[in-house]
């Protein structure tokens, strides 16, 4: 009995001591973090179809965070150094409520800065709403909470608050330029034509108010009746929305696909715009190759710039251009691109975002001089959402990003992308 | 006169793919009829089973290489066997009069299919191997896609193999007397639970070939696909006659011709209310479908 | 504070959600129509206060109204199906809403900046608690006075004549008619009450979330209202709250912790459920055991 209890003793004891000299081997990183530490909640689509989003902004979020960890942390107001920390990384599956459930969460039960969220242009929108939409406008009783996000891509989103920020590639001038570029590599071509999935709002206003326009801008031809030319702002009215009804349309979940590619292949354009999320993409694409259906140019949505897409339909979407905002071009983009596999997700456009807002996190917070105590939270917010909102420019994975004070949105470099022979080859770098 | 021609051929090609491809709506809509019929309930989870069938296929056929061929087959039998768990954990402790509480459950096996394929995929689309994705025939001015046919080949077949089974062999007898009646079924000594889980097996077999060719149509398999899949075969169902396998495969073929002739001339914004549309209208005007019997009391 | 005090706003929209397909299923019929409803309160009120700058109260008001009239005339139709088809046929009536509401745009301009629903893109900034500077504890107030209310209603109903009447209807029409009672009336009844709940859930959704569109209003949402009293059991309201509370308080919020594991328990869980308290979790049996305890505990207090 004795025997037995000592040999428990002595167990215990070796766990003990294992656990002590782990955690002195720990120690130089978790010593300053023992005070303080600059505290960051993140959250997007970890359940669902956009599961991957979620997976993949975590895993760059996570290992950009750590670099600057292991880098030195970032610099308070008072001088001293503080690790920062992700408190956690949630599951908003994509859900409006869910997304304000945790917005709400993370306000008013955590000592997190910002919010770094979420998957899903729509659920943005919802939880952009909840919050203050001017800043110190003490009749709006809306959530007073910095947000910073990666994913949330449709146009003009985040001037519905002035809480509210974006990291997320400036569509007109990315699809301007493409097809400017298209114009001059290809004068062979003329006519185009194309598709967009109307149930996801990002990729339907997208193709019609920025896509199309800026294909047509550059003197490209829109099979039968012509477009006419919306100017230079994006809106979102009846009549220009209208003016592309031409454009064949489907829905994401969408199984068969014959009727618009055959349609498609009538009108028989020299470049064809497929502007939707590769679930459809694929099936669309797919339909295409079946149909025989081969234009000399193939250009895409910029949320298609994906590995996904290459799963779904490597060979029916070779040849397929696509601007995007990330690609391993740089030395940074490349180091980050292998340590974020590591931890196992993909950097895309949308993740490599997550990256760079970490280092958008650390740029802010020293400006701001925030203290990072749990008594200044609601102080330290509000410090780092007017920093935040005065940084007009930070270094990004492929080049400096820029950002309009007013509005929140961002300006960042891009490349174009292709499918070539099943992978994704960089085919112009315009930066 | 060339325009009418030329619109003439544009839409009987549409119609002509859309029927095609309705082949799958009916087999989908064929398990809903079966296990209606067997059991007066609705399983919910039935189409994200036969998706899963797809996607285990999907699996083997990746790790191991195997035969395109072989493909329907593994789709069948692990829908087959997916459709028996679903019969285990959502119908066959249940109380059998109690037909909400079944519906609840079997909804829940939709939520935690659909899930699983989430987490073992990411969510991602993946490219399906289609045979005949090449063949193409062109026949006068119209073109006829090789792989539709063969997938409306399988569906006309294994639909053939389940008639027989089910009017000329005991089984199918059974399955019948269960159906009927199931009460008198009990008392001349059959098994109640074991008619109904081989008619959730069968119907899961008929699932994984409509998992696998849908999959094969498309090209690819993703998540997103199921829910619209379960609503197009509850449609079917309910439009053909519930109970009614001939009504299933119509309605099926039906569905998906209207549905592309509503496609060509008035676009994906409207495509899917005119044929919700056309569920009211059978609804008020043919409320027991185009071969369902009139529901008597028992 | 405020996540809870979030947390207890949506457990009341999704009670009320719940409770109005819980009156249909007292007279037997099971209807995905309730989702449908929600999305014509939620565009109705939002519209009201956001466009025509309406006070909330009106708003919600309006849209109980129409909502209720609406589950009125498709009542007709509707509920000459029964069983099986009834479910198909609310479903298309549901998805037929989500694809009007998929396709309306009603775009003004107010202050410099277009407002209201526009089409696929949705109808956002539905700020009126904001706005008018409600706190969260104003908001949550005023959300479960509606949930009370509704639930003190029904709970009265259900002790007084009507509801054996509704119940009778249930268990089986045929005996039911045959003792006089007027099926037909009873179900549309059933039916407008249930569409002027739904409605109520629905302008109080709206500016909950502030945002609507048509991703919010498919069939999942018209599953998850029968969903909540079929899990809670039908043999009172209670039922219907306490299964809101285990779906949107426990297997939505609570499980948070579990991370990319949440959902997958959350069917698991669904089918538990089912197979463990066929008639519900909070079935007649339970309000029986509930009542046993108090009454054991009161009479220990008192000897």
């Amino acid at each position: 009995m004795i025997r037995r209890g000592t040999e428990k003793m002595k167990r215990v004891t070796r766990l003990v001591s294992t656990v002590v000299l782990a955690a002195t081997v720990a120690m130089p990183l978790a010593a300053s973090a023992a005070d303080r530490s600059v505290k960051v909640l993140g959250w997007g689509a970890k359940s669902g179809p956009l599961k991957s989003f979620g997976v993949n902004s975590e895993a760059a979020l996570r290992s950009a965070i750590a670099q600057i960890n292991a880098a030195g942390g970032v610099k308070l107001g008072d001088g001293s150094s503080a690790p920062l920390e992700v408190i956690s990384y949630e599951d908003s599956a994509c859900k409006k409520d869910q997304n304000i459930a945790i917005l709400r969460k993370t306000t008013s039960t955590t000592d997190a800065i910002v919010g770094m969220g979420a998957t899903c242009s729509g659920s943005c929108q919802a939880m952009f709403g909840v919050l203050q939409k001017k800043v110190g406008d003490s009749s709006d009783s809306g959530v007073q909470m910095p947000i910073l996000s990666d994913t949330c891509i449709r146009p003009g989103l985040a001037k519905i608050s002035e809480w509210a920020f974006r990291n997320v590639p400036n569509e007109v001038a990315m699809y301007d330029k493409l097809f400017a570029w298209l114009r001059s590599e290809n004068p062979d071509v003329k006519t185009f034509s194309g598709g967009t999935e109307t149930d996801q709002g990002h990729s339907f206003i997208t193709h019609t108010a920025i896509i199309v326009q800026a294909a047509v801008r550059h003197g490209f031809e829109w099979v039968g009746p012509s477009v006419p030319e919306l100017g230079p702002k994006v809106k979102q009215g009846m009549k220009e929305l209208q003016a592309a009804a031409k454009t064949q349309h489907w829905l994401m979940g969408d199984t068969n696909y014959s009727v618009q590619a055959r349609k498609i292949k009538k009108q028989n354009p020299d470049m064809i715009l497929v502007s939707s999320h590769p679930f459809s993409a694929c099936g669309f694409l797919k339909e295409m190759k079946r149909q025989k259906v081969k234009p000399k140019l193939l250009v895409g949505l910029t949320s298609s710039a994906s590995q996904e897409t290459l799963n779904g339909c490597m060979s029916a979407a070779e040849g397929l251009i696509i601007p995007t905002g990330f690609a391993p071009i740089t030395p940074e983009a490349v180091s980050a691109n292998e340590i974020v596999s590591e931890a196992g997700g993909f950097l895309d456009l949308h993740s490599a975002a997550a990256w760079e807002n970490a280092y958008l996190v650390k740029a802010a917070v020293e400006k701001a001089g925030i203290s990072a105590n749990s008594d200044t939270v609601a102080e330290d917010r509000r410090k780092f959402r007017d920093a935040l909102a005065s940084i007009s420019e930070s270094a990004g994975l492929i080049g400096p990003v820029t950002r309009d004070g007013a509005t929140g949105e961002a300006s960042k470099p891009y490349v174009y992308v292709q499918v070539v022979n099943g992978e994704w080859k960089v085919i112009h770098d315009p930066r | 006169m060339d325009d009418f021609w030329f619109e003439f051929v544009e839409v009987t090609q549409s119609i002509g793919d859309g029927v095609l491809f309705g082949s799958t709506y009916a087999l989908i809509g064929i398990g809903f009829t079966l296990i209606f019929g067997a059991m007066g309930k609705l399983n919910v989870a039935y189409a994200a089973a036969a998706m899963a069938g797809a996607y285990s296929s999907l699996a083997i056929y990746i790790l191991f290489d195997a035969p395109l061929v072989v493909i329907f087959i593994v789709s069948a039998i692990c829908a087959a066997i997916l459709g028996y768990l679903v019969y285990l954990t959502c119908f066959r402790f249940i109380p059998v009069h109690n037909h909400l509480a079944a519906l609840m459950a079997s909804v829940g096996g939709l939520f935690f299919i659909d899930e699983v394929i989430v987490h073992a995929t990411r969510g991602s689309p993946l490219a399906f191997p289609s045979m005949f994705s090449e063949a193409y025939f062109e026949v006068g001015p119209y073109g006829i896609r090789g792989d539709l046919l063969f997938v409306f080949f399988i569906g006309l077949i294994s639909t053939g193999v389940l008639l027989y089974v089910l009017f000329r062999t005991r089984l199918g007898l059974a399955t019948r007397a269960v159906a009927q009646q199931d009460v008198a079924a009990r008392l001349c000594g059959m098994s109640i639970h074991l008619t109904n889980s081989t008619t959730f097996a069968v119907a899961g077999l008929l699932g994984g070939i409509a998992g696998a060719m849908t999959a094969a149509a498309v090209g690819i398999l993703s998540p997103v696909m199921i829910l619209p899949l379960t609503i197009k075969g509850l449609i079917v169902t309910v439009i053909g006659g519930l109970g009614s396998i001939p009504g299933a495969i119509i309605a099926g073929l039906f569905v998906g011709g209207f549905e592309n002739v509503v496609m060509y001339f008035r676009g994906i914004d409207e495509r899917d209310m005119y044929v919700v549309a056309l569920l009211f209208i059978f609804l008020v005007f043919r409320p027991n479908g185009l071969f369902g019997k009139t529901i008597t009391r028992d | 504070m405020d996540y809870f005090l979030n947390l207890v706003n949506t457990i009341g929209i999704h009670t009320l959600l719940g409770l109005s397909a819980y009156i249909l299923l007292l007279t037997g019929q099971l209807s995905l129509a309730q989702a449908g409803f929600f999305a014509v309160g939620a565009y109705t009120a939002a519209v009201l206060t956001v466009i025509l700058g309406w006070g909330i109260l009106p708003a919600i008001g309006l849209a109980m109204l129409i909502t209720g009239l609406l589950a009125f005339l498709v009542g007709f139709p509707a509920l000459r199906v029964r069983g099986l088809m009834l479910v198909v046929a609310t479903l298309a009536f549901g998805e037929f809403v989500r694809m009007f509401f998929y396709n309306f745009r009603w775009r003004v301009t107010q202050e410099g900046v277009e407002v209201g629903p526009d089409g696929t893109m949705g109808f956002s900034e539905i700020r009126y608690f904001a706005e008018h500077g409600w706190t969260s504890w104003e908001v949550t107030s005023l959300i479960w006075v509606f949930v009370i209310l509704v639930m003190a209603i029904i709970w009265w109903a259900d002790q007084t004549r009507s509801g054996a009447v509704l119940r009778a209807v249930g268990e089986d029409e045929l005996a039911a008619g045959t003792v006089g009672i007027d099926v037909t009336v009873v179900k549309m009844a059933a039916m407008t009450a249930g569409g002027v709940i739904a409605g109520l859930a629905g302008s109080l959704y709206a500016h909950q979330i502030t945002m609507l569109d048509h991703h919010a209003f498919t069939v999942l949402l018209a599953t998850f209202a029968i969903a909540y009293p079929i899990l809670g059991g039908v043999s009172n309201v209670f039922g219907t709250l306490v299964a809101v509370i285990f779906i949107q308080g426990l297997l939505v919020e609570g499980l948070r912790f579990l991370g990319d594991w949440r959902m997958l328990l959350f069917g698991a869980l669904i089918i538990v459920v089912m197979n463990v308290k066929p008639r519900g979790l909070f079935d007649s049996q339970t309000l029986r055991w509930i009542k046993s305890v108090l009454r054991l505990h009161l009479s220990r207090r008192i000897s």
